[in-house]
């Protein structure tokens, strides 16, 4: 291996085994969470396709945005890592909360708006389903800043280096599982007619 | 035995074998008057025997958890007991209220013991399960406070393990969950919601955290397997159950007034839940499979494989069987439930704490190791005789849950419950026969303590090498 | 395997994950109280009502019957007895008429020998019960 490149992954999958374990059943749920969602929309498509207009699909786009430049950053972080600039490391991590933490403020926003129209749970299957779902990930949002936050932390504290970063790739797989599930969820709940 | 104070474990012990008893008597009071609906009335009514059966079950298994972790705690802490006194005191305590309730319920009217016990004052009783009466319930308060204390102080000052963390935080949520007990309103919606904190958070909640550490306690000692990877999948398999056990409290929110959200949210995490199930059955046989040597209690091991195995069974795949809330919209509280009630407490619980007893009890009784071949051939045999007959217990239950369901609520012409009842009585019978095979085999299990107490005990034997590659 | 599977990973899955789902249900417990008052029937917990809940407890009917579903199965459903029974005075009837020794090789009801008042307690209690929203559980009269 030449001095000074990057040192690949000794593993694969990346990171923690015992992570991939949680995402699995992570997916597994959501899975379960988008199938139900299909299935009951196709007893009801006129009141889906209604309720799916009162939603600001802009606000949701912003918000695909904000996690897909989140992954972006994550992945430089990575990067940065197997090249064992820490530091650099702990920046793109930052960033990526950041990012996250605009997804929360947007989708904050929208949640007040619902909240201000008297809308919950209760309201409909539309409302039940779009509420649970948004709301389920909204929470993996808040639990993957936590993990983003934790590595970052420890990343500028010189916690990685360029042969021990398995902490940096765990958060990023638990990360990129939080990206990808809005990226189902955005056309599914948000798009799809 | 390496330490001393192990030693209180032992009344603990016997006196969860004693309660067990009693309970399996109630449990075939019970099932003869499903049939013979006159059976001992007026002097003990269904209800009476039913809440002696429950209760003494619920009380015994707290008798096998205290007494697991008092003889589990000082070896995984590595030093004596906090204080050994104060856990023989609160067993006399928590042995004497017991009995006091048990003789309240069957020789006063339960009306007359609500009004003695001054219900009135904080009206806590008649509820499913909890139906002690209030100064009871403070009783058991007591008894957990000073046995969490015991037990966390000699956590505190002796070595931290995981097994010994994980059984405490159970206990802490066990202790902590049953003040909800003391919590209830007028609202019946209400009521019913935070009973279920109780009972749901308990079995399918922290009860799985205590289960777990007990099962990875014997697994190490029982297989030699490197204790570092029984803690791992210890976290794995308790990370499991709480992920799924927490919002899969929902599965109880569909029909009792709370918002119909819960169908969702109930059903996808609830479906989960025999996942954790699942991963202990797998982590069981393998760390049994990796072992590296051939412990000389062969029954202990036995129980443990059998506890994996019918706790993913009992609680896995019956639980599963009407865990979503279309499927539960018609087996809801039928003879489906009790099925279910029976093989996963059997599987989880009561075998769990024969496991510790059987690893225990020789140890505690004096011997190295383990019993002599003929008393584990006799415990054996009650293994298989009580496994069996839950077996079919739970299957004719099924069968008469099912029956149940399609006359009583699925067919176009649905006929009254008292009808259906008789129609499926066969089944009921055959329960109680199965139930009377289950006596048998808790009596062969009793026996074993009392055979072959002369004879030597088998010698530990290395596991041959793994052949290379 | 087993390298690349660490216990404090475990461990922090285990301790973050408990307090994750812990605040969901939190979440939708508060969700769930913001919801009842439309569910619950609250409006009609009288004082008779709360008397006749606390005669239900203390005479123990859970340990046969089940209410909404939940306790012993060895006697009928009483969520819906108000509508089965015929009503207030149909649950009354039936609670006195029951034998004082039973009904030979049968299951019967004990006799509690309530008062008028008692009865009218209890069957107002039944009455409120059947007015909780269940989402239509049970799925027919026979309960």
């Amino acid at each position: 291996m030449p001095e000074g490149g990057p040192v690949p992954s000794a593993t694969y999958p990346p990171g923690d085994l015992a992570i991939w374990i949680f995402i699995l059943a992570e997916l597994l749920v959501f899975a379960v969470f988008f199938a139900a969602y299909a299935f009951t929309r196709l007893d009801h498509v006129e009141l889906f396709n209604h309720y799916q207009t009162t939603l600001d699909s802009d606000a949701a786009l912003v918000n695909t945005l904000a996690l897909i430049t989140s992954s972006w950053l994550v992945v430089r972080g990575v990067a940065a890592v197997r090249e064992g600039d820490h530091r650099a490391c702990a920046r793109w991590f930052w960033g990526a909360f950041g990012m996250g933490a605009l997804f929360l403020f947007v989708k904050s926003l929208e949640y007040a708006h619902h909240l201000s129209a008297g809308i919950s749970l209760s309201t409909n299957t539309f409302y039940m389903f779009y509420l649970s779902l948004t709301f389920f990930h909204f929470m993996h949002v808040m639990l993957g800043m936590v993990i983003l936050a934790a590595v970052a932390i420890k990343a500028a504290g010189g916690g990685y280096s360029r042969e021990d970063h398995v902490g940096v790739e765990t958060g990023a797989s638990y990360w990129h599982m939080v990206d990808l599930v809005w990226l189902v969820l955005f056309p599914l709940v948000y798009v799809m007619r | 035995m390496q330490y001393k104070s192990q030693a209180v474990a032992k009344p603990y012990f016997i006196a969860a074998i004693g309660l067990f008893i009693g309970q399996i008597l109630f449990g075939l009071i019970l099932g003869l008057q499903y049939v013979v609906g006159d059976f001992m009335f007026p002097e003990i009514p269904f209800n009476v025997a039913r809440m002696v059966h429950t209760n003494l079950l619920i009380v015994w298994l707290l008798f096998g958890f205290m007494g697991s972790a008092y003889y589990l705690v000082p070896e995984e802490a590595e030093r004596e007991l906090h204080s050994p006194g104060l856990a023989i005191l609160m067993f006399w305590i928590f042995l004497v209220a017991g009995a006091l309730t048990v003789l309240g319920y069957l020789l006063v009217p339960y009306s007359g013991l609500a009004q003695m016990t001054g219900n009135h004052l904080l009206p806590t009783m008649g509820r499913e399960f909890l139906e002690q009466p209030t100064i009871t319930k403070v009783g058991i308060v007591i008894v957990a406070l000073a046995f969490l204390y015991n037990v966390g102080m000699t956590v505190l000052k002796g070595r931290k393990t995981v097994v010994s963390l994980v059984l405490l935080i159970g206990l802490l949520g066990l202790a902590l969950l049953f003040l909800f007990a003391f919590y209830n309103p007028d609202n019946l919606a209400k009521d019913k919601y935070y009973w279920w904190w109780v009972v749901h958070l308990w079995v399918e909640g922290v009860w799985e955290l205590i289960l777990g550490a007990i099962l990875a306690f014997v697994l190490i000692k029982t297989t030699g397997v490197d204790r570092e990877v029984i803690e791992k999948w210890l976290y794995v398999i308790i990370a499991m159950a709480l992920i799924t056990g927490i919002v899969g409290t929902g599965h109880h929110f569909y029909w009792i007034g709370a918002p119909e959200y819960w169908q969702w949210w109930g059903s996808i995490f609830s479906a989960l839940e025999p996942l954790p199930f699942f991963m202990m059955t797998v982590f069981a046989f393998n760390m049994v499979n990796r072992r590296r040597r051939n412990h000389p209690n062969k029954a202990a091991v036995l129980w443990a494989l059998g506890t994996a195995v019918m706790a993913f069974l009992g609680a896995g795949v019956w639980g599963f069987m009407h865990t979503l809330s279309p499927v539960n919209y018609y087996t809801h509280g039928s003879q489906i439930t009790a099925a279910h009630g029976h093989m996963a407490f059997y599987g989880a619980y009561v075998m769990i704490v024969l496991t510790m007893i059987s690893y225990a009890m020789p140890i505690l009784r004096g011997r190295q190791a383990a019993n002599s071949n003929l008393s584990q051939v006799v415990e054996m045999w009650s293994f298989w005789l009580m496994t069996v007959s839950m077996v079919f217990i739970t299957l004719f239950l099924t069968g008469a849950g099912i029956l149940q369901v399609y006359m009583q609520r699925y067919s176009t012409d649905p006929l009254p419950f008292m009808v259906v009842q008789e129609k499926i009585a066969l089944f009921y019978w055959m329960r109680e026969v199965a139930g009377l095979v289950f006596l048998i085999g808790l009596i062969t299990y009793v026996a074993s303590f009392f055979v072959g107490g002369r004879q030597p005990e088998p010698k530990a034997t290395a596991m041959p090498e793994p052949a290379a590659g | 395997m087993s390298q690349a599977f660490t216990k404090a990973m475990a461990r922090n899955i285990f301790y973050g994950g408990s307090a994750f789902f812990i605040l969901l249900f939190l979440a939708l417990t508060f969700q769930t109280h913001k919801a009842w008052p439309e569910r619950d029937n609250r409006q009609n917990i009288t004082a008779s009502v709360s008397a006749g809940k606390v005669l239900w407890e203390e005479n123990n009917c859970i340990g046969c019957h089940t209410l909404l579903g939940e306790g012993a199965y060895f006697a009928p459903e009483l969520g819906n007895a108000f509508q089965r029974l015929g009503g207030k005075d149909g649950i009354k009837a039936f609670i006195m008429s029951r034998p004082k020794d039973g009904i030979p090789g049968r299951r019967s009801m004990p006799q509690f020998n309530f008062t008028e008042a008692e009865l009218d307690a209890i069957a107002d209690f039944l009455e409120y019960v059947s007015g909780i929203d269940t989402a239509n559980w049970p799925p027919n009269i026979q309960g």
